[in-house]
């Protein structure tokens, strides 16, 4: 997938667990999951917006672009 | 899902399996139909004279089989035709976008254009064997309907094919 999700990283950075983060902006814990594996297929404005919040970040910091080659 | 459509899914359920006990059953009148061609031709062949409904009564035999072979692959694309149905209607319950359903409505097409395509013979020896008043000439044949038909199914499954694909992306949204 050339669209990287660098949650992991930011999470590692806060010292907070995915658990935490999903009890903080009212995201399912699955969901969450399968936006730090990379599966999810889209990611709605107000997810991101939760999530920059929380994470007191900006989109670029969690969303990269690598090109598949 | 709201109760209106529960009934109108187990209404059609049952109109399904209705459908299959009567082809079930027109199955049944070919095979038999078959048997007394072989058994009482004679007397079938009187019997048929007498009506005036068939241009030659005596030689017509192999029509008849012929007629009542395209009529039992008919009955057997429309069972399948049926099956296909009831799985449909099985998971329009829960979940009907799926891509299953979509090749499901494909395979009916198809089946559609093979039952069209059999009703062509169906229609010529019927034609050549019975005078053409009568009903028994009519049948078979190019049928507008069916053809609407097949192209609404076709079209219904490119819809489904979209729908699917909607639900999937969908559900990857987080």
């Amino acid at each position: 997938m050339a669209i990287v999700v660098k949650l992991d990283d930011l999470l590692h950075a806060k010292r907070m667990t995915l658990t935490d983060l999903s009890d903080r902006i009212g995201i399912t814990l699955a969901n969450l999951s399968i936006l730090k594996t990379g599966k999810a297929k889209a990611i709605r404005f107000s997810t991101l917006e939760a999530i920059c919040t929380e994470l007191d970040c900006q989109p670029g910091d969690l969303l990269a672009f690598e090109a598949d080659s | 899902m709201p109760s209106d459509h529960s009934t109108l899914l187990g209404f059609t359920r049952g109109l399904l399996w209705l459908m299959l006990a009567l082809v079930a059953a027109a199955f049944l009148f070919v095979v038999a139909s078959g048997g007394a061609l072989v058994a009482i031709w004679p007397d079938i062949a009187v019997e048929a004279k007498n009506s005036q409904v068939f241009v030659d009564a005596e030689t017509m035999r192999p029509q008849l089989f012929a007629l009542l072979g395209i009529l039992a692959a008919i009955l057997a694309a429309a069972v399948y035709v049926l099956r296909q149905l009831q799985a449909l209607v099985a998971s329009a319950a829960t979940d009907p976008f799926i891509p299953a359903n979509a090749g499901r409505l494909r395979r009916i097409g198809w089946a559609l254009v093979i039952v069209q395509l059999l009703a062509l013979p169906l229609g010529w020896v019927a034609g050549h064997i019975a005078v053409s008043t009568s009903k028994f000439a009519n049948m078979g044949g190019l049928d507008l309907n069916s053809i609407l038909a097949i192209l609404l199914v076709f079209v219904l499954a490119a819809v489904f094919e979209r729908g699917a694909a909607m639900r999937a992306e969908l559900e990857g949204t987080v």
